[in-house]
Protein backbone atom coordinates (compact mmCIF):
# COMPACT_ATOMS: atom_id res chain seq x y z
CA UNK A 1 0.00 0.00 0.00
CA UNK A 2 2.67 2.44 0.98
CA UNK A 3 5.75 1.65 -0.97
CA UNK A 4 3.52 3.05 -4.59
CA UNK A 5 2.98 5.87 -3.00
CA UNK A 6 6.32 6.46 -1.90
CA UNK A 7 7.76 5.94 -5.13
CA UNK A 8 5.30 7.98 -6.84
CA UNK A 9 6.35 10.71 -4.19
CA UNK A 10 9.71 10.46 -5.73
CA UNK A 11 8.63 11.57 -8.93
CA UNK A 12 6.76 14.99 -9.30
CA UNK A 13 5.47 14.35 -12.42
CA UNK A 14 2.33 12.08 -10.66
CA UNK A 15 1.37 14.98 -8.96
CA UNK A 16 0.60 17.04 -11.49
CA UNK A 17 -3.30 17.36 -12.16
CA UNK A 18 -5.76 14.17 -12.73
CA UNK A 19 -6.20 13.65 -16.11
CA UNK A 20 -9.32 11.78 -16.67
CA UNK A 21 -9.49 9.40 -20.02
CA UNK A 22 -10.58 10.87 -22.73
CA UNK A 23 -14.24 10.13 -23.39
CA UNK A 24 -15.57 7.79 -25.71
CA UNK A 25 -15.77 8.47 -29.21
CA UNK A 26 -19.06 8.23 -30.77
CA UNK A 27 -21.36 10.19 -28.44
CA UNK A 28 -22.74 12.06 -30.82
CA UNK A 29 -24.77 9.01 -32.01
CA UNK A 30 -26.42 9.00 -29.05
CA UNK A 31 -27.50 12.48 -29.31
CA UNK A 32 -28.55 11.76 -32.79
CA UNK A 33 -30.54 9.28 -31.85
CA UNK A 34 -32.58 11.13 -29.61
CA UNK A 35 -32.95 13.72 -31.86
CA UNK A 36 -34.43 11.31 -34.52
CA UNK A 37 -36.95 10.13 -32.04
CA UNK A 38 -37.91 13.58 -30.69
CA UNK A 39 -38.81 14.21 -34.89
CA UNK A 40 -40.63 11.36 -35.62
CA UNK A 41 -42.35 12.45 -32.57
CA UNK A 42 -43.01 15.93 -33.32
CA UNK A 43 -43.59 14.22 -37.10
CA UNK A 44 -46.72 11.79 -35.36
CA UNK A 45 -48.02 14.76 -33.91
CA UNK A 46 -47.88 17.24 -37.01
CA UNK A 47 -51.55 18.52 -37.84
CA UNK A 48 -53.10 17.56 -41.04
CA UNK A 49 -50.50 14.28 -41.64
CA UNK A 50 -50.06 12.75 -37.96
CA UNK A 51 -52.40 11.99 -35.20
CA UNK A 52 -54.21 15.22 -33.72
CA UNK A 53 -53.94 15.80 -30.37
CA UNK A 54 -57.20 18.01 -30.00
CA UNK A 55 -56.40 19.01 -26.00
CA UNK A 56 -60.05 21.25 -26.57
CA UNK A 57 -61.62 18.09 -26.69
CA UNK A 58 -60.23 16.20 -23.44
CA UNK A 59 -61.40 19.23 -21.52
CA UNK A 60 -64.97 19.20 -22.81
CA UNK A 61 -65.35 15.33 -22.97
CA UNK A 62 -63.47 15.07 -19.41
CA UNK A 63 -66.83 14.92 -17.44
CA UNK A 64 -67.86 12.55 -20.02
CA UNK A 65 -64.95 10.18 -19.78
CA UNK A 66 -65.35 10.38 -15.64
CA UNK A 67 -68.82 9.39 -15.57
CA UNK A 68 -68.10 6.19 -17.70
CA UNK A 69 -65.13 5.56 -15.13
CA UNK A 70 -67.68 5.92 -12.13
CA UNK A 71 -70.03 3.46 -14.03
CA UNK A 72 -67.17 1.05 -14.43
CA UNK A 73 -66.57 0.92 -10.89
CA UNK A 74 -69.82 -0.42 -10.52
CA UNK A 75 -70.09 -3.95 -12.22
CA UNK A 76 -73.76 -5.04 -12.63
CA UNK A 77 -73.57 -8.15 -10.86
CA UNK A 78 -77.46 -9.12 -12.12
CA UNK A 79 -75.41 -9.29 -15.64
CA UNK A 80 -73.51 -12.46 -14.54
CA UNK A 81 -75.89 -15.22 -15.80
CA UNK A 82 -75.64 -13.40 -19.71
CA UNK A 83 -71.87 -13.79 -19.40
CA UNK A 84 -71.91 -17.53 -18.80
CA UNK A 85 -72.03 -19.09 -22.17
CA UNK A 86 -69.98 -16.55 -24.02
CA UNK A 87 -67.21 -17.09 -21.45
CA UNK A 88 -67.34 -20.82 -21.80
CA UNK A 89 -67.55 -20.11 -25.37
CA UNK A 90 -64.13 -18.16 -25.58
CA UNK A 91 -62.39 -20.99 -23.62
CA UNK A 92 -63.78 -23.60 -25.76
CA UNK A 93 -62.48 -21.77 -28.91
CA UNK A 94 -59.23 -20.88 -26.86
CA UNK A 95 -58.65 -24.65 -26.02
CA UNK A 96 -59.07 -25.97 -29.26
CA UNK A 97 -57.12 -23.64 -30.91
CA UNK A 98 -54.39 -24.28 -28.99
CA UNK A 99 -54.94 -28.25 -29.16
CA UNK A 100 -54.89 -27.70 -33.31
CA UNK A 101 -52.16 -25.29 -33.00
CA UNK A 102 -50.12 -27.69 -30.93
CA UNK A 103 -50.58 -30.77 -33.73
CA UNK A 104 -49.44 -28.46 -36.20
CA UNK A 105 -46.89 -27.00 -35.02
CA UNK A 106 -44.65 -29.90 -34.08
CA UNK A 107 -43.77 -30.69 -37.27
CA UNK A 108 -43.49 -27.09 -38.49
CA UNK A 109 -41.04 -26.67 -35.82
CA UNK A 110 -38.93 -29.52 -36.83
CA UNK A 111 -39.16 -28.59 -40.44
CA UNK A 112 -38.37 -24.74 -39.36
CA UNK A 113 -35.24 -25.74 -37.72
CA UNK A 114 -31.73 -25.73 -39.16
CA UNK A 115 -30.99 -28.82 -36.85
CA UNK A 116 -33.67 -31.57 -37.75
CA UNK A 117 -33.89 -30.00 -41.51
CA UNK A 118 -31.00 -30.00 -43.62
CA UNK A 119 -33.18 -29.50 -46.30
CA UNK A 120 -32.31 -25.56 -47.23
CA UNK A 121 -35.44 -25.31 -49.60
CA UNK A 122 -38.02 -26.80 -47.50
CA UNK A 123 -37.01 -25.02 -44.25
CA UNK A 124 -36.82 -21.56 -46.09
CA UNK A 125 -39.88 -21.92 -47.77
CA UNK A 126 -42.02 -23.16 -44.27
CA UNK A 127 -39.99 -19.99 -42.43
CA UNK A 128 -41.20 -17.80 -45.22
CA UNK A 129 -44.90 -18.44 -45.18
CA UNK A 130 -44.58 -18.15 -41.32
CA UNK A 131 -42.82 -14.58 -40.94
CA UNK A 132 -46.02 -13.64 -43.47
CA UNK A 133 -48.35 -15.63 -40.98
CA UNK A 134 -47.00 -14.14 -38.12
CA UNK A 135 -47.13 -10.20 -39.63
CA UNK A 136 -51.16 -10.33 -39.61
CA UNK A 137 -52.69 -9.98 -35.96
CA UNK A 138 -55.31 -12.09 -35.02
CA UNK A 139 -57.90 -9.61 -35.47
CA UNK A 140 -57.68 -9.18 -38.78
CA UNK A 141 -57.56 -12.74 -39.77
CA UNK A 142 -60.48 -12.84 -37.46
CA UNK A 143 -62.54 -9.93 -39.45
CA UNK A 144 -61.79 -11.22 -43.00
CA UNK A 145 -62.35 -15.02 -41.73
CA UNK A 146 -65.57 -14.06 -40.13
CA UNK A 147 -66.31 -12.72 -43.71
CA UNK A 148 -65.52 -15.96 -45.59
CA UNK A 149 -66.98 -18.65 -43.12
CA UNK A 150 -69.57 -16.94 -41.93
CA UNK A 151 -70.09 -15.64 -37.99
CA UNK A 152 -69.08 -17.77 -35.14
CA UNK A 153 -66.94 -19.41 -33.45
CA UNK A 154 -65.11 -21.35 -36.54
CA UNK A 155 -63.55 -17.99 -37.95
CA UNK A 156 -62.34 -17.16 -34.00
CA UNK A 157 -60.81 -20.91 -34.08
CA UNK A 158 -59.07 -20.31 -37.56
CA UNK A 159 -57.83 -17.24 -36.36
CA UNK A 160 -56.33 -18.18 -33.40
CA UNK A 161 -54.56 -20.98 -35.11
CA UNK A 162 -53.01 -19.53 -37.84
CA UNK A 163 -51.86 -16.91 -34.84
CA UNK A 164 -50.67 -19.33 -32.52
CA UNK A 165 -48.81 -21.81 -34.89
CA UNK A 166 -46.74 -19.30 -36.05
CA UNK A 167 -45.78 -18.30 -32.55
CA UNK A 168 -44.67 -21.77 -31.51
CA UNK A 169 -43.07 -22.58 -34.31
CA UNK A 170 -40.49 -20.08 -34.50
CA UNK A 171 -39.76 -20.32 -30.56
CA UNK A 172 -39.10 -23.85 -30.59
CA UNK A 173 -37.59 -23.86 -33.68
CA UNK A 174 -34.96 -20.88 -32.40
CA UNK A 175 -35.13 -23.44 -29.16
CA UNK A 176 -34.22 -26.52 -31.54
CA UNK A 177 -31.25 -24.72 -33.04
CA UNK A 178 -29.77 -23.15 -29.15
CA UNK A 179 -29.89 -26.78 -27.95
CA UNK A 180 -27.01 -28.77 -27.89
CA UNK A 181 -26.17 -30.56 -31.16
CA UNK A 182 -24.23 -33.56 -28.99
CA UNK A 183 -26.95 -35.96 -29.00
CA UNK A 184 -28.44 -35.52 -32.80
CA UNK A 185 -24.49 -36.08 -34.07
CA UNK A 186 -24.65 -39.35 -31.96
CA UNK A 187 -27.37 -40.54 -32.94
CA UNK A 188 -26.79 -39.59 -36.32
CA UNK A 189 -23.41 -41.47 -36.34
CA UNK A 190 -25.50 -44.55 -34.72
CA UNK A 191 -26.60 -44.86 -38.14
CA UNK A 192 -29.90 -43.48 -37.86
CA UNK A 193 -32.00 -41.46 -40.42
CA UNK A 194 -33.13 -37.70 -40.09
CA UNK A 195 -36.81 -39.32 -39.37
CA UNK A 196 -35.13 -41.32 -37.06
CA UNK A 197 -32.81 -38.80 -35.33
CA UNK A 198 -35.27 -36.58 -34.87
CA UNK A 199 -38.20 -38.93 -33.53
CA UNK A 200 -35.93 -40.35 -30.86
CA UNK A 201 -33.41 -37.81 -29.62
CA UNK A 202 -34.83 -34.20 -30.88
CA UNK A 203 -38.90 -34.60 -30.03
CA UNK A 204 -37.99 -35.76 -26.07
CA UNK A 205 -35.36 -32.64 -26.48
CA UNK A 206 -38.07 -30.06 -27.27
CA UNK A 207 -41.14 -31.31 -25.09
CA UNK A 208 -40.72 -29.53 -21.97
CA UNK A 209 -40.12 -26.23 -23.97
CA UNK A 210 -42.51 -27.23 -26.60
CA UNK A 211 -45.20 -27.65 -23.72
CA UNK A 212 -43.92 -24.50 -22.52
CA UNK A 213 -44.78 -22.32 -25.34
CA UNK A 214 -48.42 -23.80 -25.64
CA UNK A 215 -49.39 -23.19 -22.20
CA UNK A 216 -48.10 -19.57 -22.90
CA UNK A 217 -50.11 -19.82 -26.34
CA UNK A 218 -53.17 -20.82 -24.13
CA UNK A 219 -52.53 -17.42 -22.09
CA UNK A 220 -52.62 -15.37 -25.49
CA UNK A 221 -55.21 -17.36 -26.62
CA UNK A 222 -57.69 -16.48 -23.77
CA UNK A 223 -56.88 -12.76 -23.65
CA UNK A 224 -57.24 -12.68 -27.76
CA UNK A 225 -60.33 -14.50 -27.78
CA UNK A 226 -62.17 -12.19 -25.21
CA UNK A 227 -61.95 -9.26 -28.46
CA UNK A 228 -62.32 -11.35 -31.50
CA UNK A 229 -66.19 -11.29 -30.86
CA UNK A 230 -65.84 -7.59 -31.78
CA UNK A 231 -65.67 -8.73 -35.74
CA UNK A 232 -68.35 -11.22 -34.98
CA UNK A 233 -65.72 -14.24 -34.40
CA UNK A 234 -68.08 -15.54 -31.42
CA UNK A 235 -67.34 -15.64 -27.70
CA UNK A 236 -67.05 -12.79 -25.20
CA UNK A 237 -66.45 -9.96 -28.23
CA UNK A 238 -69.61 -10.28 -29.47
CA UNK A 239 -71.14 -9.34 -25.84
CA UNK A 240 -68.57 -6.31 -25.41
CA UNK A 241 -69.89 -5.13 -28.79
CA UNK A 242 -73.61 -5.47 -27.49
CA UNK A 243 -73.08 -3.55 -24.49
CA UNK A 244 -70.41 -0.96 -25.62
CA UNK A 245 -73.13 0.33 -28.35
CA UNK A 246 -75.42 0.59 -25.59
CA UNK A 247 -72.79 2.28 -23.71
CA UNK A 248 -73.65 -0.25 -21.00
CA UNK A 249 -70.56 0.35 -19.00
CA UNK A 250 -71.08 -0.79 -15.74
CA UNK A 251 -71.98 -4.37 -17.69
CA UNK A 252 -68.80 -3.54 -19.47
CA UNK A 253 -66.95 -3.79 -16.31
CA UNK A 254 -68.05 -6.68 -15.37
CA UNK A 255 -66.99 -8.61 -18.75
CA UNK A 256 -63.45 -7.16 -17.87
CA UNK A 257 -63.75 -8.27 -14.46
CA UNK A 258 -64.73 -11.64 -16.17
CA UNK A 259 -61.29 -11.55 -18.25
CA UNK A 260 -59.58 -10.48 -15.79
CA UNK A 261 -60.31 -13.40 -12.88
CA UNK A 262 -59.95 -16.26 -15.88
CA UNK A 263 -56.88 -14.82 -17.52
CA UNK A 264 -54.71 -14.14 -13.81
CA UNK A 265 -56.61 -17.14 -12.67
CA UNK A 266 -54.92 -19.10 -15.99
CA UNK A 267 -51.55 -17.39 -15.75
CA UNK A 268 -50.69 -18.14 -12.04
CA UNK A 269 -51.78 -22.30 -12.84
CA UNK A 270 -49.27 -22.07 -15.77
CA UNK A 271 -46.77 -20.46 -14.39
CA UNK A 272 -46.84 -23.57 -12.18
CA UNK A 273 -47.12 -25.69 -14.36
CA UNK A 274 -44.19 -24.39 -16.37
CA UNK A 275 -42.29 -24.63 -13.22
CA UNK A 276 -42.65 -28.09 -13.07
CA UNK A 277 -42.19 -29.01 -16.64
CA UNK A 278 -38.50 -26.90 -16.54
CA UNK B 1 -32.18 -53.96 -4.04
CA UNK B 2 -29.97 -55.79 -6.05
CA UNK B 3 -27.66 -52.39 -6.18
CA UNK B 4 -25.01 -53.43 -3.92
CA UNK B 5 -24.45 -57.04 -6.01
CA UNK B 6 -24.95 -55.48 -9.21
CA UNK B 7 -21.14 -53.69 -9.34
CA UNK B 8 -19.56 -56.89 -7.09
CA UNK B 9 -21.47 -59.22 -10.03
CA UNK B 10 -20.08 -57.56 -12.75
CA UNK B 11 -16.24 -57.24 -11.78
CA UNK B 12 -16.64 -61.25 -11.45
CA UNK B 13 -18.30 -62.29 -14.27
CA UNK B 14 -18.91 -61.32 -17.88
CA UNK B 15 -21.96 -59.25 -18.45
CA UNK B 16 -24.34 -61.72 -20.06
CA UNK B 17 -27.29 -60.92 -18.04
CA UNK B 18 -30.56 -58.68 -19.21
CA UNK B 19 -29.86 -55.09 -19.33
CA UNK B 20 -32.10 -54.18 -16.09
CA UNK B 21 -33.65 -50.68 -17.13
CA UNK B 22 -33.33 -48.11 -14.22
CA UNK B 23 -37.01 -47.58 -12.34
CA UNK B 24 -39.33 -45.35 -13.89
CA UNK B 25 -40.42 -42.22 -12.47
CA UNK B 26 -43.27 -42.56 -9.89
CA UNK B 27 -45.98 -41.62 -13.25
CA UNK B 28 -49.28 -41.35 -11.74
CA UNK B 29 -49.75 -37.59 -11.60
CA UNK B 30 -48.46 -37.81 -14.83
CA UNK B 31 -51.22 -39.65 -16.06
CA UNK B 32 -53.44 -37.79 -14.31
CA UNK B 33 -52.50 -34.75 -15.74
CA UNK B 34 -52.49 -36.46 -19.03
CA UNK B 35 -56.20 -37.75 -18.44
CA UNK B 36 -57.22 -34.13 -17.74
CA UNK B 37 -55.87 -32.21 -20.23
CA UNK B 38 -57.65 -35.05 -22.54
CA UNK B 39 -60.87 -34.61 -21.32
CA UNK B 40 -60.89 -30.91 -21.27
CA UNK B 41 -59.97 -30.34 -24.99
CA UNK B 42 -62.53 -32.92 -25.92
CA UNK B 43 -64.94 -31.73 -23.99
CA UNK B 44 -64.31 -28.52 -25.86
CA UNK B 45 -64.67 -29.87 -29.25
CA UNK B 46 -67.30 -31.83 -28.90
CA UNK B 47 -69.80 -28.70 -26.75
CA UNK B 48 -68.52 -25.91 -29.09
CA UNK B 49 -71.06 -24.76 -31.00
CA UNK B 50 -70.15 -25.03 -34.86
CA UNK B 51 -71.18 -27.12 -37.39
CA UNK B 52 -68.18 -29.32 -38.33
CA UNK B 53 -70.11 -29.80 -42.13
CA UNK B 54 -68.42 -26.41 -42.62
CA UNK B 55 -64.77 -27.30 -42.03
CA UNK B 56 -65.25 -29.88 -45.11
CA UNK B 57 -65.64 -26.75 -47.59
CA UNK B 58 -63.29 -24.63 -45.95
CA UNK B 59 -60.09 -25.60 -48.34
CA UNK B 60 -61.96 -24.69 -51.28
CA UNK B 61 -63.18 -21.79 -49.96
CA UNK B 62 -60.26 -20.64 -49.00
CA UNK B 63 -58.52 -21.45 -52.21
CA UNK B 64 -61.36 -19.07 -54.06
CA UNK B 65 -61.24 -16.39 -51.60
CA UNK B 66 -57.39 -16.31 -51.88
CA UNK B 67 -57.92 -15.98 -56.02
CA UNK B 68 -60.93 -13.05 -55.36
CA UNK B 69 -58.20 -11.36 -53.36
CA UNK B 70 -54.53 -11.39 -55.00
CA UNK B 71 -55.47 -13.08 -58.69
CA UNK B 72 -56.14 -9.09 -59.88
CA UNK B 73 -55.10 -6.69 -56.77
CA UNK B 74 -56.76 -3.34 -57.42
CA UNK B 75 -53.90 -1.45 -56.85
CA UNK B 76 -55.56 1.58 -57.19
CA UNK B 77 -56.35 2.00 -53.59
CA UNK B 78 -52.53 1.29 -52.89
CA UNK B 79 -51.81 5.62 -52.19
CA UNK B 80 -55.13 5.40 -49.76
CA UNK B 81 -53.58 2.63 -48.10
CA UNK B 82 -50.12 3.95 -47.83
CA UNK B 83 -51.58 7.02 -45.90
CA UNK B 84 -53.78 4.83 -43.43
CA UNK B 85 -50.73 2.72 -42.40
CA UNK B 86 -48.85 6.07 -42.38
CA UNK B 87 -52.08 7.24 -39.49
CA UNK B 88 -51.59 3.92 -37.47
CA UNK B 89 -47.73 4.24 -37.59
CA UNK B 90 -48.09 7.22 -36.26
CA UNK B 91 -50.51 6.08 -33.15
CA UNK B 92 -48.31 3.28 -32.77
CA UNK B 93 -45.46 5.34 -32.55
CA UNK B 94 -47.10 8.30 -30.61
CA UNK B 95 -48.31 5.37 -27.93
CA UNK B 96 -45.04 3.93 -27.57
CA UNK B 97 -43.47 7.25 -26.72
CA UNK B 98 -46.55 8.35 -24.36
CA UNK B 99 -46.41 4.63 -22.86
CA UNK B 100 -42.28 4.85 -22.33
CA UNK B 101 -42.60 8.60 -20.75
CA UNK B 102 -45.10 7.26 -18.37
CA UNK B 103 -43.60 3.30 -17.90
CA UNK B 104 -39.77 4.35 -17.23
CA UNK B 105 -40.54 6.41 -13.71
CA UNK B 106 -43.17 3.96 -12.64
CA UNK B 107 -40.57 0.98 -13.16
CA UNK B 108 -38.29 2.07 -11.08
CA UNK B 109 -40.34 2.79 -8.71
CA UNK B 110 -41.67 -0.74 -8.92
CA UNK B 111 -38.14 -2.11 -8.40
CA UNK B 112 -37.02 -3.89 -5.58
CA UNK B 113 -34.22 -1.38 -3.89
CA UNK B 114 -35.69 2.19 -5.14
CA UNK B 115 -39.54 2.29 -4.05
CA UNK B 116 -40.76 2.11 -0.78
CA UNK B 117 -42.76 -1.22 -0.30
CA UNK B 118 -46.25 -0.39 -0.36
CA UNK B 119 -46.13 1.72 -3.77
CA UNK B 120 -43.89 -1.33 -5.10
CA UNK B 121 -47.05 -4.06 -4.77
CA UNK B 122 -49.35 -1.32 -5.89
CA UNK B 123 -47.29 -0.57 -9.00
CA UNK B 124 -47.04 -4.41 -9.83
CA UNK B 125 -50.61 -4.86 -9.52
CA UNK B 126 -51.32 -2.52 -11.63
CA UNK B 127 -48.89 -3.91 -14.09
CA UNK B 128 -50.23 -6.70 -13.82
CA UNK B 129 -54.12 -5.86 -14.01
CA UNK B 130 -53.65 -3.83 -17.38
CA UNK B 131 -51.48 -6.49 -18.96
CA UNK B 132 -54.54 -8.66 -19.05
CA UNK B 133 -56.95 -6.38 -19.97
CA UNK B 134 -57.21 -6.62 -24.54
CA UNK B 135 -55.92 -3.16 -25.51
CA UNK B 136 -59.56 -2.74 -27.71
CA UNK B 137 -60.99 -3.08 -24.38
CA UNK B 138 -58.74 -0.02 -23.41
CA UNK B 139 -59.38 2.15 -26.36
CA UNK B 140 -63.26 1.30 -25.88
CA UNK B 141 -63.19 2.91 -22.25
CA UNK B 142 -60.89 5.75 -23.60
CA UNK B 143 -63.16 6.94 -26.75
CA UNK B 144 -65.54 7.96 -24.38
CA UNK B 145 -62.97 10.91 -23.94
CA UNK B 146 -61.40 11.62 -26.92
CA UNK B 147 -63.86 10.16 -29.47
CA UNK B 148 -62.82 8.08 -32.35
CA UNK B 149 -59.77 9.41 -33.25
CA UNK B 150 -56.09 8.04 -33.43
CA UNK B 151 -55.44 9.93 -30.49
CA UNK B 152 -58.16 6.99 -28.48
CA UNK B 153 -55.53 4.54 -30.51
CA UNK B 154 -52.35 5.53 -29.16
CA UNK B 155 -54.01 6.62 -25.87
CA UNK B 156 -54.71 2.77 -25.51
CA UNK B 157 -51.37 1.25 -27.07
CA UNK B 158 -49.58 3.79 -23.99
CA UNK B 159 -51.61 2.69 -21.25
CA UNK B 160 -51.44 -0.88 -22.82
CA UNK B 161 -47.37 -0.30 -22.74
CA UNK B 162 -47.35 0.34 -19.09
CA UNK B 163 -48.24 -2.74 -18.23
CA UNK B 164 -45.55 -4.54 -20.14
CA UNK B 165 -43.14 -1.75 -20.66
CA UNK B 166 -43.86 -1.34 -16.61
CA UNK B 167 -42.66 -4.97 -15.88
CA UNK B 168 -39.74 -5.26 -18.24
CA UNK B 169 -38.49 -2.34 -16.40
CA UNK B 170 -38.58 -2.93 -12.91
CA UNK B 171 -36.91 -6.63 -14.08
CA UNK B 172 -33.94 -5.05 -16.17
CA UNK B 173 -33.38 -2.61 -12.99
CA UNK B 174 -33.50 -5.68 -10.49
CA UNK B 175 -31.05 -7.64 -12.71
CA UNK B 176 -28.38 -5.18 -12.82
CA UNK B 177 -25.07 -5.86 -10.73
CA UNK B 178 -24.62 -4.17 -7.36
CA UNK B 179 -21.08 -2.81 -8.94
CA UNK B 180 -21.28 0.44 -10.35
CA UNK B 181 -24.55 1.68 -8.32
CA UNK B 182 -21.88 0.86 -4.99
CA UNK B 183 -18.95 2.51 -7.30
CA UNK B 184 -21.37 5.74 -7.12
CA UNK B 185 -22.38 5.45 -3.30
CA UNK B 186 -18.44 5.47 -2.57
CA UNK B 187 -18.25 7.96 -4.49
CA UNK B 188 -20.04 10.02 -2.63
CA UNK B 189 -23.26 10.59 -4.81
CA UNK B 190 -26.37 11.24 -3.68
CA UNK B 191 -29.78 9.00 -4.81
CA UNK B 192 -30.30 10.55 -8.22
CA UNK B 193 -26.64 10.37 -8.83
CA UNK B 194 -26.97 6.81 -8.06
CA UNK B 195 -29.86 6.49 -10.46
CA UNK B 196 -28.26 9.06 -13.06
CA UNK B 197 -24.35 7.31 -13.02
CA UNK B 198 -25.41 3.67 -11.50
CA UNK B 199 -28.46 2.60 -12.82
CA UNK B 200 -29.00 4.11 -15.67
CA UNK B 201 -26.10 3.02 -18.21
CA UNK B 202 -26.59 0.10 -17.02
CA UNK B 203 -30.37 -0.66 -18.08
CA UNK B 204 -30.31 1.53 -21.70
CA UNK B 205 -29.06 -0.76 -23.71
CA UNK B 206 -32.36 -3.45 -22.19
CA UNK B 207 -34.65 -0.18 -21.86
CA UNK B 208 -33.63 0.78 -25.68
CA UNK B 209 -34.02 -3.14 -26.96
CA UNK B 210 -37.86 -3.36 -24.74
CA UNK B 211 -38.67 0.13 -26.57
CA UNK B 212 -38.20 -1.11 -29.88
CA UNK B 213 -40.18 -4.19 -28.99
CA UNK B 214 -43.24 -2.45 -27.65
CA UNK B 215 -43.11 -0.38 -31.16
CA UNK B 216 -43.17 -3.49 -32.89
CA UNK B 217 -46.20 -4.38 -30.91
CA UNK B 218 -47.71 -1.42 -31.34
CA UNK B 219 -47.79 -1.09 -35.03
CA UNK B 220 -49.57 -4.36 -35.18
CA UNK B 221 -52.03 -3.41 -32.18
CA UNK B 222 -52.59 -0.05 -34.11
CA UNK B 223 -53.78 -2.27 -37.17
CA UNK B 224 -56.39 -3.99 -34.54
CA UNK B 225 -57.92 -1.05 -33.15
CA UNK B 226 -58.74 0.20 -36.23
CA UNK B 227 -61.48 -2.39 -36.10
CA UNK B 228 -63.63 0.02 -33.28
CA UNK B 229 -63.43 2.96 -35.90
CA UNK B 230 -60.55 5.41 -34.73
CA UNK B 231 -58.80 5.17 -38.05
CA UNK B 232 -55.78 3.51 -39.56
CA UNK B 233 -55.58 0.48 -41.93
CA UNK B 234 -57.56 -1.44 -39.49
CA UNK B 235 -60.30 0.39 -40.15
CA UNK B 236 -60.22 0.60 -43.61
CA UNK B 237 -59.77 -3.31 -43.89
CA UNK B 238 -62.63 -3.93 -41.98
CA UNK B 239 -64.67 -1.47 -43.99
CA UNK B 240 -63.38 -3.26 -47.18
CA UNK B 241 -63.97 -6.57 -45.83
CA UNK B 242 -67.64 -5.88 -45.36
CA UNK B 243 -68.34 -4.37 -49.05
CA UNK B 244 -66.75 -7.67 -50.06
CA UNK B 245 -64.04 -5.78 -52.34
CA UNK B 246 -61.91 -8.41 -52.19
CA UNK B 247 -59.61 -7.15 -54.82
CA UNK B 248 -59.03 -4.14 -52.55
CA UNK B 249 -58.84 -6.62 -48.98
CA UNK B 250 -56.27 -8.28 -51.28
CA UNK B 251 -54.00 -5.10 -51.36
CA UNK B 252 -54.60 -4.45 -47.86
CA UNK B 253 -53.26 -7.39 -46.85
CA UNK B 254 -50.09 -6.95 -48.68
CA UNK B 255 -49.75 -3.53 -46.78
CA UNK B 256 -49.94 -4.83 -43.74
CA UNK B 257 -47.60 -7.62 -44.34
CA UNK B 258 -44.99 -5.57 -45.51
CA UNK B 259 -44.91 -2.54 -43.33
CA UNK B 260 -44.95 -5.01 -40.58
CA UNK B 261 -42.05 -7.11 -41.72
CA UNK B 262 -40.34 -4.72 -42.63
CA UNK B 263 -40.71 -2.68 -39.47
CA UNK B 264 -40.16 -5.97 -37.56
CA UNK B 265 -36.61 -6.39 -39.63
CA UNK B 266 -35.73 -2.89 -39.00
CA UNK B 267 -36.34 -2.86 -35.26
CA UNK B 268 -34.66 -5.97 -34.88
CA UNK B 269 -31.43 -4.74 -36.35
CA UNK B 270 -31.58 -2.55 -34.28
CA UNK B 271 -31.97 -4.37 -31.40
CA UNK B 272 -29.46 -6.16 -31.99
CA UNK B 273 -27.31 -3.79 -32.55
CA UNK B 274 -28.12 -2.58 -28.84
CA UNK B 275 -27.49 -5.59 -27.30
CA UNK B 276 -24.41 -6.73 -29.03
CA UNK B 277 -22.81 -3.28 -28.94
CA UNK B 278 -23.59 -3.17 -24.85
CA UNK B 279 -22.05 -6.60 -24.78
CA UNK B 280 -18.96 -5.73 -26.77
CA UNK B 281 -18.62 -2.59 -25.15
CA UNK B 282 -18.73 -4.44 -21.32
CA UNK B 283 -15.70 -6.94 -22.38
CA UNK B 284 -13.56 -3.91 -23.32
CA UNK B 285 -10.78 -3.60 -20.17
Amino acid sequence: MTSPVAAAATRPAVRAAVVPPPRPRGRWKASAGWAAVLAVTALTLAPGIGVEVDLGALARNWQNGADKVVALLQPDWAFFPRTVEPLLETLQMAVIATAVAGVLSLPLSLWAARTTNPHTALRGTVRAVLDVVRAVPDLLYAAVLVAMVGVGALPGILALVLFDVGIVVKLVSEQLEAADTGALEAARAAGGTQLQVNRSVAVPDMLPGFWTQLLYVLELNVRASSVLGLVGAGGMGLLIDAVRSFYRYDQLSLIILEILVVVLVLEAVSSAARRRLV
Amino acid sequence: MTAPAAPAAARRAPLTGVVVPPPRPPRLALRALSVAVVVVVVGAFWSVDISWGRLADLPSEVVRYLWLMFSAPDWSALPEALRQTWRSVAMAWLGTVLGILIATPLSLLAARGHGPAPVRGALRLVFAVIRAVPEIIIAIVILSVTGLTPLTGALALAVNGVGTLGKWGYEAIEGIGRGPVEAVRAAGGSGPHVLRWGVWPEVLPAFGSFWLYRFEINVRSSAVLGLIGVGGIGDMLTSYTQYRQWSTVGVLLIVVVVVTVAIDAASGALRRRIMEGARARAVQP
